[in-house]
C-alpha cells in the first residue's frame, strides 16, 4: 500500500497526526521570520491554518515540537468554542484566560487520547522558585495545571485548586474566562507588573493564543490596543495580513484574489534557472545557428487552487470519458511467449514437434506457451503556449484560449494522475531570442496536488511564441525520462512569432526542425490547436496526423482518443 | 475427482464470524436462488472469513482462488499437461467447483484481467453452463455450485475495475469495518486481550482510518488489529507490537511513520 505525503510540504507528519486524532484537515505553513519580531518562536493558528515557527527553542527536536504544537492547536479547534472577545480585559487577564483555556482543552484531549499527556509532558519543566514575577507565576501555573501537582507559591496553588474545584463541566469554556478574569485581578492587586510585549507563552509548543481571541482588526481604535491586549501573541494586525498574503491557502482570507496573486518569493522552488542555449534553424540558409536562443526557467506564481477546481467541477461526464480515453494511452501490451519449458498453455504444435526424434534429444521439452502483459504508460509532457495571443477568445468558445488551455490541462491532469506520475505540464513564452521563458506548473514525478494546481490556476498569458526553442527544451526534459514511449503534447493557438522575427515562415520551419530532432530522439510530438485560426501552420510543424483542434472542452475526450489511436499507430 | 478431495475442501469447524448487518440472511437467500455474490469492502474487514463461515453454514466445499494479473483462463478452467509423451487434461479449480458443486471464491477479483473473467459469464447467468473450448467440452454446472467474488473498491487504480457485463451478473453485499463495540468483541475473541487494551487498539485503528483518502489508501484493518493483539499476547511490548503490526506495514514514509507512531502513543 502506498502512502501519499506531498513532496516538499511543510510538516506533513504533523498534518497527518491531527487528522488521525480528530479528522481535522489542517494547513500547516512555516511562520515567516519577518512576520513578527525575531524572538517569535511560538506557533500561531487561525481557523484551520497553523503556522509553526521555523526557529526552534534550544534543545527541542523539530518532530517533537511540531507534533506537540499541532496536537495542541487541534485540541483548540476540537474543544474551544467561539473565540473569546477581549473587550474590557486587561492584558494579564487575557494571558491567564488563555492559559486556563490551554489547560482545559488539553485535559479534554487527554480524556480522549491519554497518551497526549506524554507527548506534551517533556516540554514542561519545573522552575525553582525565584523572583516572583508575573511571567514566572504564569509558567509555574501552566506546569501545575498540567501535572495537577501543588506548587509552593500560594497564588499558583490557589489558582490550580480553583481550576480543578470548579463545578462547571470541563467542556464549558465560559468558566475559564470567569476564572482567568478574577485571578488576573488578584494578580494585579499583588502589584506584579505584566509586560504584555515581552510575554512569551510557555511551554514552547503552545501557540501564541492568537487563534483563541477574536481581535477586531477592522476597528482602528481597537487595533491600536491590540498589541497590549493580545498579551501572548505580540502580534500586530499588519502581521496577520502579512501572514495571510504569504499563505496562499489561508481559509479566512476572505477570498481576496489580490492577496493570492502575490508571487511566493519565499520558497525558491522552480526559481529562475541558469540560461540554456539552444540552436535555431534558419531555413533561408538551410543551416542551424548554434547557441542562438537563450531560455530561462522561471518560477511559476501560485494562487488559490480552489478557483481552478471550481472551474472544472461541472465536467464530470467529460472527465469520465477522458479517463477512458487516457487509459488507452496506458494500454497494456500483449507479449506472446512460445516454446517454454513451463507455461500456462500447452503449445500443441510444439508438443507434436517434440515427439520427433530430433527434438527429443534437446533436454526438457519446450512445449508451453504463455501470454504476458506489459503495462507501461508513456512519459507525457503537456507544453502550454503562454503567449499574449492566448488572451483572445476563440470563435465558438465561451472563454479565452488561455482559460480553455487551463481547464483542458486541469481535466487532463486529474485524469493522467490516476494512471501514472510520469507526466508534466510546462509552459513557455518569449520576448526575443535571448529571453525565452519556461515554467514548470507540474513536473515529472511530482504529485498533481494543491501546489501544482495553484501554479496552473495562476498561469497568465503574455509576450510571444518562440516555439522551436521551447520544443527543444521540452524534448530535453522528456529525453531524460526512462519510459520507452515519450509523448509531447503542445497546446497552442497558432503560429509561432516573436518580436525580433519578421519572416512569418522562419519560426515555423525552426519549430518543424525541432519536432523532427525530437522525433529522432524518441519523442513523439502532437499539437492540440485552440480554435482553428492557424491550422495550416500547425500542420506544417507537426504533420497532418499529429494535429487536432478543440474549441469546446467537451470535445477533449474524443480528440484525445483520436490522438491516442494515432499515437498507437 | 473423488469424494475425499471434496471432503478435504469442506470447512470442518465453525469459523468465528460476527454478523454485522444481516449479511448472513442475504447470502443464504442468494444461495437459495444460486445468485452469484460479490463482496465489496476494505481489506481485512472479514470478507474471506465470511465466505468460510457461509461455506460451513451451507455445508458446501469451498475452493478459493486468489486472483492476480497473471491469472489466465487456463488457470481457472484447466489445461492439457504432458505426461509420458502424451497429453492429459487437468481440470482447473473453477471447473472442479462447477462439476462437483462447491462454492468457488475468487478473492480480489479485480486483480485478474478483465478478459480472463469473461469465462465466468456463461456460468453466472441462467444458462449455468461451463464451456471448455480447449477440450471442446461444455457442461451444465452442478446444482449446488455457487460463485462468490470479492473486491475492494477503495484503493485500486482507475484502471482496475470490472466490466459492466461482469458486474451485472452479481448481487453485491457491502462490507465495512465493524462498529467499535463489535470490533472490540472480535478482537477479544480472536486474541484474548483484556478489554481496555482491545479498546485502545480499536482507537488506534479509528485514528488511522481518518487518514484514508488523504495520507493513506487504507487505515488499520481488523485483521491488522488481530495481528497486533497476537503479538501483545506473545509478550511483545504494546508500542513495539503496534509499530510492527500496524504502523510499519501501512507506510514507508518517515514523516507519516512518525505521525502514525504519535497517534499510537496518543491512544495508549
Amino acid at each position: 500500500m502506498n502512502s501519499a505525503l506531498k513532496d516538499g510540504e511543510f510538516a506533513p507528519g504533523a498534518r497527518a497526526f491531527v487528522r488521525a486524532l480528530w479528522g481535522i484537515g489542517m494547513r500547516i505553513s512555516p511562520l515567516p521570520a519577518n512576520a513578527a519580531s525575531a524572538a517569535n518562536t511560538r506557533a500561531r493558528f487561525l481557523g484551520s491554518q497553523l503556522w509553526l515557527p521555523s526557529t526552534l527553542p534550544p534543545g527541542v527536536s523539530a518532530d517533537g515540537v511540531q507534533l506537540a504544537a499541532a496536537a495542541h492547536a487541534a485540541a483548540h479547534l476540537r474543544f474551544s468554542g467561539a473565540r473569546f472577545l477581549p473587550r474590557g480585559l486587561k492584558p494579564v487577564q487575557v494571558a491567564l484566560i488563555s492559559l486556563f483555556e490551554d489547560a482545559r482543552v488539553e485535559r479534554l484531549a487527554c480524556q480522549e487520547y491519554p497518551g497526549l499527556f506524554r507527548l506534551w509532558a517533556p516540554f514542561f519543566e519545573l522552575q525553582a522558585p525565584g523572583t516572583r514575577t508575573s511571567d514566572a507565576l504564569l509558567a509555574r501555573l501552566a506546569f501545575s495545571l498540567h501535572t495537577g501537582t501543588s506548587d509552593p507559591d500560594s497564588w499558583v496553588n490557589e489558582a490550580r485548586q480553583r481550576f480543578f474545584a470548579c463545578d462547571a463541566p470541563l467542556c464549558d469554556p465560559n468558566f475559564v474566562r470567569e476564572l482567568g478574569g478574577r485571578l488576573g485581578n488578584e494578580l494585579g492587586q499583588m502589584r506584579l507588573p505584566f509586560a504584555a510585549r515581552d510575554y512569551v507563552v510557555t511551554p514552547a509548543y503552545r501557540d501564541d493564543h492568537f487563534g483563541v481571541w477574536q481581535f477586531e482588526l477592522e476597528n482602528a481604535a481597537e487595533g491600536a490596543e491590540l498589541e497590549l491586549k493580545s498579551a501572548g501573541s505580540r502580534a500586530a494586525a499588519a502581521d496577520v495580513s502579512a501572514l495571510r498574503n504569504r499563505s496562499s491557502t489561508s481559509p479566512d482570507a476572505n477570498g481576496t484574489a489580490s492577496a493570492f496573486a502575490v508571487p511566493d518569493r519565499a520558497e525558491p522552488e522552480h526559481a529562475a534557472s541558469p540560461a540554456f542555449s539552444y540552436p535555431e534553424w534558419d531555413y533561408v540558409i538551410a543551416c542551424e545557428r548554434a547557441a542562438f536562443c537563450t531560455l530561462r526557467e522561471r518560477a511559476a506564481p501560485r494562487v488559490d487552487p480552489e478557483r481552478l477546481d471550481a472551474s472544472v467541477r461541472g465536467y464530470a461526464g467529460t472527465r469520465r470519458r477522458l479517463l477512458r480515453a487516457a487509459s488507452r494511452l496506458a494500454e497494456e501490451q500483449r507479449v506472446h511467449q512460445r516454446r517454454l519449458t513451463s507455461g500456462s498453455r500447452l503449445d500443441l504444435r510444439a508438443a507434436i514437434a517434440s515427439l520427433l526424434p530430433l527434438e527429443r534429444q534437446a533436454g526438457a521439452p519446450r512445449v508451453y506457451r504463455r501470454t504476458r502483459f506489459r503495462r507501461e504508460p508513456p512519459a507525457l509532457l503537456v507544453l502550454l503556449d503562454c503567449s499574449e495571443s492566448l488572451n483572445v477568445v476563440p470563435r465558438g468558445s465561451a472563454f479565452s484560449a488561455l482559460e480553455l488551455a487551463r481547464r483542458a490541462s486541469a481535466l487532463l491532469g486529474s485524469t493522467l494522475d490516476a494512471l501514472s506520475r510520469d507526466w508534466a505540464i510546462h509552459g513557455f513564452n518569449s520576448n526575443g531570442r535571448k529571453d525565452v521563458g519556461y515554467f514548470r506548473f507540474k513536473d515529472f514525478g511530482e504529485p498533481y496536488d494543491d501546489q501544482a494546481r495553484a501554479r496552473l490556476a495562476a498561469m497568465r498569458a503574455g509576450l510571444s511564441t518562440r516555439l522551436g526553442t521551447a520544443l527543444r527544451h521540452a524534448g530535453q526534459a522528456l529525453h531524460a525520462r526512462r519510459a520507452t514511449r515519450k509523448v509531447l503534447i503542445v497546446v497552442s493557438d497558432g503560429e509561432p512569432s516573436d518580436v525580433d522575427v519578421h519572416d512569418p515562415d522562419y519560426l515555423a520551419f525552426d519549430a518543424r526542425r525541432a519536432t523532427r530532432v525530437n522525433r529522432q530522439r524518441g519523442v513523439t510530438s502532437f499539437c492540440i490547436g485552440l480554435g482553428s485560426s492557424a491550422e495550416n501552420c500547425i500542420r506544417t510543424i507537426f504533420g497532418n496526423r499529429h494535429f487536432l483542434t478543440i474549441d469546446r472542452l467537451e470535445r477533449l475526450p474524443e480528440q484525445l482518443s483520436r490522438l491516442s489511436l494515432r499515437f498507437a499507430g | 475427482m473423488n469424494a475425499s478431495l471434496l471432503d478435504a475442501l469442506r470447512v470442518q469447524d465453525e469459523p468465528y464470524y460476527v454478523p454485522v448487518a444481516g449479511e448472513v440472511g442475504l447470502f443464504e437467500a442468494a444461495y437459495a436462488t444460486r445468485l452469484p455474490v460479490m463482496l465489496k469492502g476494505p481489506t481485512g474487514c472479514g470478507k474471506t472469513r465470511f465466505v468460510e463461515h457461509m461455506a460451513w453454514r451451507l455445508s458446501r466445499p469451498l475452493i478459493t482462488i486468489a486472483c492476480n494479473e497473471e491469472l489466465s483462463a487456463a488457470d481457472l478452467l484447466g489445461q492439457y499437461l504432458l505426461a509420458d509423451g502424451n497429453t492429459r487434461w487437468q481440470d482447473g479449480p473453477l471447473t472442479i467447483a462447477a462439476r462437483f458443486g462447491a462454492i468457488c471464491y475468487l478473492d480480489e477479483v479485480v486483480e485478474a484481467r478483465q478478459d480472463t473473467l469473461v469465462v465466468i459469464h456463461p456460468l453466472t447467468d441462467d444458462r449455468r453452463l461451463l464451456s471448455l473450448p480447449a477440450r471442446s467440452e461444455a457442461f451444465r454446472v452442478h446444482p449446488d455450485f455457487e460463485l462468490v467474488v470479492s473486491h475492494n473498491p477503495g484503493y485500486q487504480s482507475a484502471l482496475k475495475n470490472l466490466k459492466p457485463s461482469t458486474k451485472q451478473r452479481f448481487g453485491a453485499i457491502e462490507f465495512g469495518y465493524p462498529e467499535r463495540s463489535t470490533e472490540i468483541e472480535i478482537l477479544i475473541h480472536e486474541t484474548a486481550l483484556a478489554r481496555p487494551m482491545a479498546e485502545r487498539l480499536v482507537s488506534i485503528a479509528e485514528a488511522t482510518r481518518r487518514l484514508k483518502g488523504h495520507e493513506l489508501d487504507e487505515g488499520v484493518s481488523t485483521r491488522m488489529l488481530v495481528h497486533a493483539g497476537a503479538l501483545i499476547g506473545k509478550g511483545v511490548e504494546v508500542e513495539a507490537a503496534c509499530q510492527m503490526a500496524l504502523v510499519c506495514p501501512l507506510t514507508d514514509d518517515p514523516e507519516l511513520t512518525q505521525a502514525l507512531l504519535a497517534s499510537v502513543r496518543a491512544c495508549l
